[in-house]
């Protein structure tokens, strides 16, 4: 036995801690049962979504230019994933619970606290091996993926990595908010409560306050799934990356504040506070980030090339006053198809509601009701219009330019495929789940024992 | 094997090595610490005796800086120990704690060794030291009480720090074992860390301790030696047993 000295916070190595939460989360019941559950909800959304994929493409056939509405992402990525996310959301907050819950409810926790590592190292190294489970629980969805591609069918890489991204952002913030349930609860299953009334309830914000006016529609914005829709949409937004990382820190510093059994409620409570305002005034700065790359192989949120390079010489402030209601559908279509595209192409844009907290009945009675007025260097227009086909060439207008010419040979093709989905179902239904189950097994194993503790701790 | 649990006489004579000084600790209306203080010197077992309640494990739990206490100090050689840096020098060993016990005995003993840097030679040393060999093919929650118990002493003797903190190190053990313990423990101390050990034995207690401290309803009610105890308790060649009953 050696000497005593004291022990080197700063020197201890992050290697055993990190194996140590890799097992933790390996050899736990919760990632390998979310596996099991995966299997059969992602192969039969992906049966789905190739099978309905099939249908539109054989339609396709006889009128080649439905064709080009065919689109892999929307087709089949995202039904596939989506059957990801409803997983992830339901059943992840137990994996990344049980990451810190079973210490804390075994008491463990007051070793851990001990060992020399800072309070932050502890949480980043469980939300590594969270992270770490995520990209086990991903697989049966990446499967579907190389299925897809057997058949023949057409990944498109920056949209498909762009994806995947989103998911692991979104699985990532789903950690963080696990995490910091388990902190805050004295039981995993009041952590699991408070985790899936977030998730769950962040599901109510988006179904039932979407489309919503005036706060309702900022309330809906606070949805977790907001943060997965612009990936789902083929759009890499700066801003939503931003926010969703600030939002996982948060939770993540959160979850640090509240980790410590030694600290004072009133301690926790100060550092916590300080811990939201800063989360918070970085998610709010990164709304107002209008950066983003459009990574869709069809640039259906971007102009055509030749009118996106001319909309990004108009250097002038760009005023847009809209008379609809937020949640008037041709608001939406107004915001895909133009509000949206101008916003990411040009510099200067100030989108405003004219009737911003009335209702779409209060609103109707408004003769100028569903008009959208733009004013560009001193002039203005109006148009009811939700195509840039008509609101661009109002822009030139006003900035009194020529329209572009179109570029021949930049149409996107679309790509039909018909093929047979159920021969996916053996591989979700059958093989994969018995994989999974042999990789359960493995972990179960006991570690191999070193001979020389054997040996001579046998000697006793 | 019978074997005699000797103590160091020279423990009187060694440095301060932590101060606790007037550590108090209430749950709503109720004083589970009220104005503690003692001292702990270097190499010495420090008995800290007490009935179930008497506020050993909230003692142990607060200087180790587990539990927030609501006022006094640690002191490490004359010099503040803030809450933040007391695991650099305390270790604190819960009582009845199966650690990670979903996990293999070896896997959680080799995680101890590489956090601290221990060889696998440290390692086997340890393992041979408390007895574990048998059960390093097992979960830790299939351990039984005593090889969970060695278990723990095995993780605290893997750490480095100066001074360990146990709560009830012999509880689970039967009587052949707590004296291969007590041995083990006196054998550490030689070594030079120094141990506080929370025992609500008193036969135990006098086997292996240097210096008590008797606690009742979270009080200090008597400090120093056997022999100190008795002339404090003037009780002549009394066990700790009586001596406690009297000062308590």
């Amino acid at each position: 036995m050696r000497s005593p000295e004291a022990a080197d916070v700063r020197r201890a190595p992050l290697a055993p801690l990190l194996v140590k939460e890799l097992w933790g989360v390996v050899t736990g019941r919760a990632l390998w049962t979310m596996l099991l559950i995966l299997c059969p909800i992602v192969g039969y959304s992906f049966a789905q979504a190739v099978s309905l994929y099939g249908e539109a493409s054989a339609a396709a056939k006889d009128a080649p230019v439905l064709a080009t509405g065919l689109s892999p992402l929307d087709g089949v990525l995202v039904p596939t994933f989506g059957a990801f996310y409803v997983t992830v959301t339901l059943l992840f907050p137990f994996v990344a619970i049980r990451a810190l819950g079973r210490e804390k409810e075994s008491g463990t926790l007051r070793l851990l606290v001990q060992l020399p590592y800072r309070v932050p190292t502890l949480i980043a190294a469980k939300l590594a091996a969270v992270a770490g489970a995520w990209l086990i629980a991903i697989v049966p969805a990446l499967s579907a993926l190389a299925l897809w591609a057997a058949f023949g069918g057409h990944l498109h890489a920056a949209e498909t990595l762009n994806l995947l991204l989103g998911h692991l952002l979104y699985g990532l913030l789903i950690a963080a908010i696990a995490l910091f349930a388990a902190a805050i609860a004295e039981s995993a299953a009041t952590a699991a409560i408070i985790a899936l009334a977030v998730t769950i309830g962040s599901w109510v914000l988006d179904f039932a306050l979407t489309g919503q006016p005036g706060l309702f529609e900022w309330i809906a914005r606070l949805s977790l799934t907001q943060a997965l829709r612009p990936f789902e949409q083929g759009l890499f937004s700066v801003g939503v990356v931003i926010a969703t990382l600030a939002a996982i820190a948060g939770f993540a510093a959160l979850a640090a504040v509240w980790l410590h059994p030694g600290v004072p409620l009133r301690e926790k409570l100060v550092r916590s506070l300080l811990v939201a305002i800063a989360a918070a005034a970085v998610v709010l700065a990164a709304t107002q980030v209008r950066t983003a790359i459009d990574v869709a192989e069809d640039r259906r949120n971007s102009f055509p090339a030749a009118d996106d390079r001319a909309v990004k010489e108009l250097r002038e402030p760009l005023v847009i006053t809209v008379h609809l209601a937020p949640e008037d559908p041709r608001y939406a279509d107004l915001r895909r198809n133009v509000l949206g595209k101008l916003e990411r192409a040009m510099a200067h844009v100030t989108i405003r509601l004219a009737s911003s907290g009335q209702t779409m009945v209060a609103s109707t009675s408004d003769p100028s009701y569903g008009e959208v007025e733009y004013v560009y260097g001193g002039r203005s227009d109006r148009s009811r219009s939700t195509s840039h086909r008509e609101i661009l060439p109002l822009l030139y207008g006003l900035a009194g330019i020529p329209p572009p010419a179109p570029e021949p040979g930049g149409d996107y093709p679309g790509y039909p495929l018909i093929a047979k989905a159920q021969a996916a179902l053996p591989w979700f239904l059958g093989m994969l789940p018995i994989l999974i189950i042999l990789a359960w097994w493995w972990s179960c194993r006991p570690p191999r024992i070193p001979m020389r503790l054997v040996e001579e701790g046998g000697k006793t | 094997m019978a074997i005699a649990v000797a103590r160091s006489p020279l423990v009187e004579r060694s440095p301060v090595l932590m101060q606790v000084a007037a550590l108090t600790k209430r749950y709503r209306d109720q004083a589970a610490l009220a104005g503690v203080s003692f001292e702990v010197r270097a190499g010495e077992v420090l008995g800290l005796i007490g009935p179930n309640g008497s506020g050993k494990t909230t003692l142990l739990e607060a200087v180790a800086g587990v539990l927030p206490a609501d006022a006094g100090d640690v002191l490490w050689r004359d010099a503040p120990l803030p809450v933040g840096r007391r695991r650099d020098v305390v270790f604190y060993l819960p009582d009845g704690l199966r650690p990670w016990d979903d996990q293999f005995v070896p896997r959680v003993l080799a995680f101890f060794a590489a956090v601290y840097g221990r060889s696998e030679e440290e390692l086997a040393d340890t393992v041979r030291a408390v007895g574990l060999s048998p059960v390093l093919g097992k979960r830790v929650l299939a351990l039984s009480k005593g090889y969970g118990r060695r278990l723990m002493l095995a993780l605290a003797l893997l750490t480095p720090h100066p001074v360990l903190l146990l709560d009830e190190p012999f509880d689970g053990f039967d009587l052949k074992q707590t004296r291969e313990v007590m041995t083990l423990l006196r054998r550490v101390a030689a070594n030079g860390r120094t141990l506080v050990l929370a025992i609500h034995q008193l036969a135990d207690a006098e086997r292996v301790c240097d210096r008590f401290i008797l606690l009742a309803g979270g009080a200090v009610r008597g400090v120093g030696t056997l022999a100190e105890l008795r002339a404090a308790a003037k009780l002549g060649t009394a066990g700790l047993e009586e001596v406690f009953l009297a000062l308590t």
